[in-house]
């Protein structure tokens, strides 16, 4: 294989494109939507970053104002937790505007994470969101088809591609030529995107946690995805007899991998693996907490026979003589207790939810669109596991902040106060409050976020190679007239 | 004729292999949509024996004092999914259709998700609202994009324009194939998805259908009216998924964002956080200035009278006036949020006036009641349902009623009222306009092509 011959027929395809006039207005449309995807990601990042911090700061400022007052109470006025978008949404916005974005966090109780956009939103959502990683997943292999449908067979129809032939290039150079002509053409698409994006985050990210690693395996993810896609537009338009076969077979492909069979796997997955109910999951808990031991069950034989055992352990007789506060002693027990059973089901509950989501992941291997998406979205932090490491950050908090409360109680309110919470004579110096440090929403690690896609990226890289392999095949293959 | 014309339709493969496809996509979706109101069935016969045993529970527990058990106590109003609702499952998966709520502040309450899987959120659901407004129409591409070019790159138009008395109705007879077909599918799943959902024969279901079928219609005028300039087969297509990718993705898409962009609603932060202060910071106020505004709010409970002085000991008629102090004060964000909502579905609506996959996503959902109006209005009926058991428990808590007493069993889930009114005009004219006009380019152009001899 003569390199001299691959760029020159490599050149060749680049010059025709561009003599082509549909290809302006194309551009303009693409370049449009780019930019219009670039200015809403960019914007909403601004916007919802400086929401949620401000109302994170004010909260904050609300825990520390507060006077002295009995640990219990504070343990229930509680506090918030914002999850903070990572630099990266504004490229690929992922499942954030699925989750929630706000959590109250108090004691005994694990509230929801509350206020998706998607539950403030007028169903239009379901449409699909518009990011510029939507824009390069689904409309830029369009594009590239559109491009390269006709490279081959076109010369074929024409005649030119016996004449080329006959003048001493090899069907290998031709194929490679042209799947280089169009690759350059995709990844100059990728140029401006990747320009727009780092300037966006040189200018916002700033020294967030693994942001340029991330940065740099996207544009090899996306890279590598245009590679494939301008290979596999090549080969069917070597395989195909006419133009017409070759664009309606590309068409095809891009209905079958980019529409209906994400959508229809992720149906599968909930339909094969059903979750359960907000009230079953709870009135699950709400019984095993109960059968454990219900502090709020005056008569309870667990918390009954904890009594009697530290009574007994520092030799009183009624817990107003123990040297710490009992009642902040029961509810660190019952804290304790309810979390560990609360937390086991979550757990099982995101087994659940993995396990439908699992389908859709498996077709990765099937569908390389597909392991670009969950590629996209581990890198841009917008993934599931980022959501669920959220979760459990915030849960982590809620269960300290709890059972700092409680330390209080013990500690410092006496030991004859045995319940209630209210009044000013039972308290705890409001220095403590601000002692308490704050909710800080720490990023997925990169690491872990690649780790988790491994299945995606070695798919991916085993499409591209098949496709090398293919082209190189079809090159023994292929037919000039 | 026609019926060669059938038959040769009918020969493609490609043809039965998109119709199959699209009538297994169909059945999934109703399928999905059986699964989806079983499951809201299943909740709702959940939440009535657990409200049932939480309240015997907490009453055996709690005999003494009124007031703790009512801190306890939940009750369930329920959103009852129409039968439609399977057909068109909308915002009803993010929004939760049950809110089993306490008397206490409502506002900490109300807002609470279900447990949903993100991912799947993400997604979509597919339902036959999906395969209606994304699939029908690529069938439509489908059958139309070579109605005129295969005959001319085969050779056969020639033949055609020769032998019969006009190109025009040949075209429209074969166009009419297509329809019919399409049409047939149509009200194929349709009724499928009666029976199977056991829909009630009704006018939202009617509606359902002529939408539908006014949807149908319209892409029929868009492929039409890109068949007509007479281009090959590969730019047919082409186009025609451009206008496909525009039209049910890239558009509303872009219109959501925007919206999403223009209208944030950080007022449903500020109402999260003034709920909560507004409640916790009176254990440290003064205990006659919360009665004083719990009495100004409710001025029929001033016969409990105000407290001697800030010292006095704790009393459940202070700890309920202190919450619903959280409620009184985070009014103001809260309703701020709700006319938010209000103005995005608004500007929403208005703009998918003239964009029929848009409009018609939207009519669908809000005729099977799971848009986010419907949503909005649950909020509604939750507050006064919230209002109604206050009210009753107020006297009963401050008096210190005796539990036993009172009968329990009586508290069973609610169920709200809906009262679906379909607005014809609204529902159907945007679509029929969109067609009309696409109708009328079609003339235009043809005639146009006829002057210049090309038709």
């Amino acid at each position: 294989m003569r390199k001299e011959t691959v760029l020159l027929i490599a050149r060749h395809f680049w010059m025709n494109t561009f003599k082509t006039r549909a290809i302006y207005p194309l551009m303009t449309i693409i370049f449009g939507l780019l930019c219009f995807s670039a200015y809403t990601g960019w914007t909403n990042y601004e916007k919802q970053s400086e929401i949620r911090s401000h109302y994170q700061h004010e909260a904050r400022e609300s825990w520390e104002s507060n006077p002295d007052k009995h640990p219990h109470r504070m343990a229930h006025f509680g506090t918030f937790a914002f999850r903070q978008k990572y630099p990266l949404s504004m490229f690929d916005s992922g499942i954030e505007s699925f989750t929630g974005n706000a959590v109250f966090l108090e004691a005994h109780k694990q509230n929801s994470v509350n206020f998706s956009e998607a539950s403030l939103s007028t169903g239009l959502l379901r449409f699909g969101e518009f990011s510029m990683a939507m824009i390069l997943q689904t409309v830029f292999p369009l594009i590239i088809f559109f491009l390269g449908f006709s490279a081959v067979s076109a010369d074929r129809e024409n005649g030119t591609l016996k004449i080329i032939l006959t003048q001493g290039a090899r069907w290998k150079e031709i194929l490679m030529g042209k799947t280089l002509g169009l690759m350059a053409l995709a990844l100059l698409c990728l140029a401006p995107v990747g320009l727009l994006m780092l300037y966006f985050l040189i200018a916002e990210g700033g020294d967030v946690e693994g942001l340029w690693p991330r940065f740099f395996v996207l544009g090899l993810v996306y890279g590598m995805f245009f590679m494939l896609l301008s290979m596999v537009t090549i080969a069917v338009s070597t395989s195909s007899g006419k133009s017409k076969n070759a664009l309606i077979k590309l068409l095809a492909i891009w209905l079958l991998l980019v529409v209906l069979l994400p959508r229809s796997s992720q149906a599968l997955g909930s339909y094969f693996f059903p979750s359960p109910s907000k009230v079953e999951f709870q009135s699950v808990i709400e019984e095993e907490v109960i059968q454990k031991g219900d502090s709020h069950n005056p008569n309870d034989p667990f918390f009954k026979q904890l009594k009697d055992s530290v009574l007994n352990a520092h030799q009183v007789s009624s817990v107003e003589e123990l040297p710490f506060n009992y009642g902040g002693f029961v509810m660190a027990q019952g804290e304790k207790n309810s979390s560990i059973i609360y937390n086991n089901h979550l757990n099982e509950l995101m087994q659940i939810y993995k396990k439908q989501n699992s389908i859709s992941e498996l077709t990765a291997v099937i569908n390389p669109y597909m392991a670009v998406k969950n590629l996209s979205m581990a890198l841009s932090g917008t993934d599931f596991d980022a959501y669920v490491d959220f979760q459990d950050q915030a849960e982590k908090y809620r269960y300290e902040l709890a059972q700092k409360m409680n330390e209080l109680q013990m500690e410092y309110i006496s030991p004859a106060k045995v319940s209630g919470s209210d009044g000013k004579s039972h308290v705890v110096g409001k220095e403590n409050w601000s002692e308490m440090p704050d909710f800080h929403h720490r990023f997925f690690s990169f690491g872990k976020a690649v780790k988790n896609e491994l299945l995606s990226l070695i798919s991916l890289v085993l499409w591209c190679l098949a496709a090398v392999w293919y082209i190189s095949y079809l090159s023994k293959k292929a037919k000039s007239v | 004729m026609y019926r060669l014309m059938f038959k040769q339709f009918f020969r493609s493969n490609v043809v039965i292999l998109c119709l199959l496809l699209v009538s297994v996509l169909g059945m999934t979706g109703i399928l999905i949509g059986k699964q989806f109101l079983d499951r809201q069935e299943r909740a709702t016969e959940q939440v009535t024996i657990y409200q049932q045993e939480h309240i015997e529970r907490n009453v055996s527990f709690h005999q003494e004092e009124f007031g703790l058990l009512m801190y306890y106590l939940k009750f369930a109003l329920i959103n009852k999914p129409e039968k439609m609702a399977g057909l068109s499952i909308g915002q009803s998966d993010v929004n939760p259709a049950i809110q089993h709520v306490t008397i206490r502040n409502l506002e900490g309450q109300k807002y609470d998700t279900d447990l949903v899987n993100p991912s799947s959120l993400q997604s979509g659901n597919l339902d036959l609202g999906f395969v209606i407004i994304y699939l029908l129409p690529l069938l439509i591409i489908v059958f139309t994009f070579n109605l005129l070019s295969e005959e001319k790159e085969v050779g056969t138009w020639q033949l055609v324009s020769i032998q019969s008395r006009s190109k025009l109705k040949y075209l429209l007879a074969k166009l009419s194939v297509r329809v019919l077909v399409i049409l047939a599918l149509f009200v194929l799943l349709l009724t499928a998805a009666k029976l199977i959902l056991g829909i009630p024969f009704d006018a939202a279901l009617f509606a359902f259908f002529l939408l539908g079928f006014c949807y149908i219609i319209f892409w029929f005028t868009v492929c039409f009216l890109v068949v007509v300039f007479q281009k090959n087969s590969s730019l047919n297509a082409l186009t025609m998924l451009s206008l496909w990718l525009v039209l049910a993705i890239l558009l509303p898409a872009g219109i959501n964002s925007y919206v999403s962009n223009r209208y944030p609603v950080p007022e449903a932060l500020a109402t999260m956080i003034e709920q909560r202060d507004g409640y916790h910071k009176k254990w440290d106020s003064d205990k006659r200035e919360t009665m004083a505004d719990f009495y100004a709010h409710y001025p029929q409970f001033e016969e409990y009278g105000m407290p001697v002085d800030d010292e006095e000991e704790f009393t459940w008629l202070w700890y309920y006036a202190m919450q619903q102090m959280g409620d009184d004060e985070a009014r103001e964000e809260s309703d701020a949020m709700r006319e938010k909502l209000e103005l995005r579905g608004q500007v929403s609506r208005s703009i998918a006036w003239a964009i029929p996959t848009m409009h018609v996503q939207l009519a669908f959902n809000k005729l099977a009641g799971t848009g986010s109006t419907s949503h909005l209005e649950f909020l509604d009926k939750t507050n006064e349902f919230h209002e109604k058991l206050r009210l009753y428990f107020y006297p009963k808590i401050f008096d210190n009623a005796l539990v036993l007493e009172e009968n329990w069993e009586k508290f069973k889930p609610e169920f709200i009222v809906k009262e679906n009114v379909v607005e014809w005009f609204r529902l159907l004219l945007p679509v029929i306009i969109c067609s009309g006009l696409l109708l009328f380019l079609t003339f235009l152009k043809l005639s146009l092509s006829k002057q210049k001899g090309e038709w």
